[in-house]
């Protein structure tokens, strides 16, 4: 029987493990916590796809242009014609596992439009389609579970792959229980261990995605892809913690961003770009806050009661909760925030990474979104990556009997015994928060060089001081060995960020605001013994 | 601001009380006050002395993944979801989940909550939904989080060996709702481990977080 290991447990985890099972294999699904943990809980707004019952003159085609358009023509064709093609046939899945989709009074399927979609085709459930959609796996998880076919496995951590000759073997997981590593082997190891938002700190996303496993792996000699671009979402609402997204429907209803001038109200939006201004791109509206370098508000107060209550009530309700704000009465103070990593681990069609046998699906892995993903797209993505990397693991032949990995373990385990038999105070979280003001002063909206450049410098700096410090071993030993693999991954996003000398989409180069045809690839970046070399991948072999 | 903690460093180790000096933005959350406890300076308690970070639990910190449920002066509810300025009293008194082990601190281990739906085989298996069922309600009943409040706050339940609880409740309305097949069996199964036991005192949907009508499940289940 096929041993599979699936690390991650959000949507694109688990609808990977529910398919292994149905091809007979036996899954270990592992997280550090359940999957209403996950940040795949947090999606609100819906799902792309093409039915039979699309908007009049949609089409998969119309699909598949927009997703390549949204990405700056850097998405591959064939990987994003999979992956609309096959929306309808996701969507029916999800349907026969028991997700319930919003319906209109005649029962046909509600839609609505995201930005820089031609046509109305994302599918919702109510206001909380990510989480239905949980709670839907979770059941089919559940099912498998009784039937033996999958171990849920909570409270590991990933620590590393176990990797020889350019193959993967299984992996070294941080036990919480037990305090050590253990081995894990399987025949295929799947990463679904979801974005990078420790990067930056406050994002809207989950702390738990923290970007650790791709630089661990990263260190390990898989590729990355195309990280510098990174999604702002316009509209967010700053709080102690985090920053809260403002639904883009808010402005789908008729929202007005403005600024305040000599107390007069300026809309920049419509001013630039029209009455629909304010519906343009989720790039092209944060580039237009950032510029404006003024507080901007989003307003709503001039909506009916009635038609917030209906179609807002969740945005009425986190303003109020936690900021104050009545939206009837008041603007909402917006800002943008990173939302979502386009790059991760660089896959192959099949989602196989450069390394035999290990995989990456969901937000991890570095797919379909180009230079900047459309929203509905990603939770599309998630199960379709879950999907195809099912079938195409279970497809091939057993993997080799694996290697003696005991010496790598015990060497392994004694770094962390080392590193616990610290006494300092000193917060790894302090150095997270250094990096953290590090990426957002540097990889922010705009980038230029000399930026860049400093960015580059403080994260080396980090990197060659973050080996020698003593941690608080009174927090979580993931917590502290976690910080070099995110770092990696910091050096790395930069590194990309200052190779392109050029904008496209969300990777905005102040000092190189054209668009240029020698960059129209997606970016690869690897590590070698210290060094970080980026190219771009001109014969298309990931993603074509 | 004084914080009282319940701590406890291990499993298996006693708890003790440890209070803090809080001198943090008063708008802030208790996830927020947790944050600023540990980490805006070394953490030291109120006499003074060095002490170990606290431990709790966090994800999305907007109220919608049930990570941070503790029981907060007395009330159990979600730290990111519950704010400094509506507490009364100059106290703030957080503790761990009572119904639940503790790993660490305010952090506790939930897993009996997923065993229970698991040896029940409470899951839909192939939709072939009843008629009828209104979709708002199997909306708020599959936003279940799994965060333990409702065990918490219930009178019925003790240590989840054989009453379950709202959250089981809920998803065996889920699977009722959505097979067919399976209402028939689900709705013994629902009985047994909640409906025969449950003595509605309903404190169960005041604690919440999602605002689920657990009642509206049981109405169909007793049926
Ligand atoms: C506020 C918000 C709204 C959104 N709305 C939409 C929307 O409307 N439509 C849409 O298409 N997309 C939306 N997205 C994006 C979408 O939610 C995500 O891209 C998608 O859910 C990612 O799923 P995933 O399974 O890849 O990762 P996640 O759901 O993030 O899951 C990652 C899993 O990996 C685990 N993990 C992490 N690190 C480790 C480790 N070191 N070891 C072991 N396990 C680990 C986590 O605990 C978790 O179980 C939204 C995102 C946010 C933040």
């Amino acid at each position: 029987m096929k041993e599979v290991l699936v690390i991650g447990s959000g949507i694109a985890g688990m609808a990977c493990a529910v398919r292994c099972a149905e091809q007979g294999a036996h899954v270990t699904l592992v997280s550090p916590y359940p999957s209403e943990r996950s940040q795949s809980v947090m999606a609100a707004g819906g799902i792309n796809a093409v039915t039979e019952q699309c908007e009049d003159g949609d089409s998969v085609a119309s699909h598949i242009e927009d997703t390549l358009k949204g990405g700056c023509w850097i998405g591959g064709k064939d990987a994003v014609t999979g992956l609309c093609s096959s929306a309808k046939d996701t969507l029916a899945y999800l349907e026969s596992i028991g997700t319930v989709f919003s319906l209109d009074q005649e029962g046909r399927p509600l839609r609505r439009a995201f930005g820089g979609q031609s046509h109305k085709r994302t599918y919702f459930c109510g206001s909380s389609t990510g989480k239905q959609i949980v709670s839907a796996l979770v059941m089919e998880v559940r099912r498998h579970e009784a039937a033996g076919s999958i171990e849920r496995r909570l409270r590991m951590h990933f620590h590393s792959a176990l990797i020889e000759s350019g193959e993967c073997y299984g992996a070294l997981l941080y036990d919480e229980q037990a305090r050590g590593l253990v081995p894990v082997y399987a025949s295929a190891v799947v990463m679904a261990v979801g974005g990078q938002n420790a990067l930056f700190s406050k994002t809207t996303g989950s702390v738990l995605c923290d970007g650790y496993a791709a630089g661990r792996l990263f260190l390990q000699g898989a590729l990355l892809k195309n990280l510098e671009f990174i999604q702002f979402h316009p509209t967010t609402l700053e709080t102690d913690q985090k920053r809260i997204l403002i639904t883009e429907a808010v402005r789908g209803e008729g929202g007005r961003l403005f600024y305040e001038d000599d107390g007069q109200r300026v809309y920049f939006m419509e001013d630039k770009y029209g009455p629909k201004g304010n519906l343009m791109t989720r790039d092209v509206v944060s580039r237009e806050i950032y510029a404006t370098g003024k507080n901007v508000f989003l307003d709503i107060s001039f909506l009916s009661d009635r038609l917030i209550s209906q179609r807002l009530q969740e945005v009425r309700d986190l303003c109020r909760k936690y900021r104050g704000i009545d939206v009837s009465k008041q603007p909402i103070p917006v800002a943008p925030s990173v939302h979502f990593f386009m790059g991760g681990l660089a896959v192959h069609l099949n989602h196989e990474t450069n390394i035999e046998r290990l995989y990456a699906v969901g937000e991890c892995a570095s797919m379909y979104h180009g230079a900047n993903r459309l929203g509905g797209n990603s939770l599309l993505a998630a199960l379709y990556g879950g999907r195809v990397a099912a079938d195409d693991l279970c497809a091939r032949e057993d993997a080799p009997r694996h290697p003696d990995f005991a010496r790598t373990r015990a060497r392994e385990q004694r770094l962390l015994d080392a590193a616990s038999e610290s006494k300092s105070v000193f917060p790894v979280a302090y150095m997270r928060d250094m990096l953290a003001d590090t990426m957002r002063a540097h990889m922010g909206i705009a980038r230029t060089e000399e930026s860049l450049t400093q960015g580059l410098v403080d994260v080396e700096y980090y990197q060659s001081v973050a080996g020698q410090i003593n941690y608080d071993t009174s927090v979580s030993a993931y917590e502290n060995y976690s910080l070099a693999g995110i770092l990696a991954t910091a050096h790395a996003s930069l590194s990309c960020a200052l190779a392109q000398r050029e904008s496209r989409g969300s990777h905005w180069r102040s000092d190189a605001p054209q668009t240029l045809d020698d960059y129209a690839y997606a970016t690869l970046v690897s590590y070698n013994d210290g060094a970080y070399n980026v190219w771009l991948d001109k014969e298309r072999e990931y993603e074509s | 601001m004084k914080v009282r903690i319940l701590r406890q460093e291990s499993p298996t180790s006693e708890q003790y009380w440890e209070s803090f000096e809080y001198d943090g933005p008063q708008d802030a959350s208790v996830a927020g006050m947790l944050d600023h406890l540990n980490y805006s300076d070394d953490i030291v308690n109120d006499a003074g002395q060095k002490t170990r970070r606290i431990a709790w639990e966090c994800s999305c910190l907007q109220g919608a993944c049930g990570a941070c449920a503790m029981v907060i002066n007395g009330m159990p509810a979600l730290a990111c979801d519950t704010f400094l300025k509506d507490l009364e009293g100059n106290e703030v008194v957080l503790r761990p989940l009572t119904k639940f082990p503790v790993i660490r601190d305010l952090a506790v281990d939930r897993t009996s909550i997923h065993h229970n739906l698991k040896r029940c085989d409470v899951y839909i298996g192939a939709y072939q939904p009843l008629g009828n069922q209104s979709f708002s309600h199997q909306y708020d009943a599959a936003k279940c989080l799994k965060c333990g409040l409702c065990l918490e706050i219930c009178p019925n339940y003790t240590n989840g060996n054989s009453f379950f609880g709202a959250v089981f409740a809920n998803d065996c309305y889920l699977v009722y709702a959505r097979n067919r097949q399976k209402s028939r069996d689900i709705k013994k199964v629902y009985a047994h481990h909640f409906g025969n036991t449950c003595s509605k005192s309903l404190t169960c949907m005041d604690v919440c977080p999602m605002d689920i009508p657990t009642i509206a499940s049981m109405a169909k289940l007793n049926r």
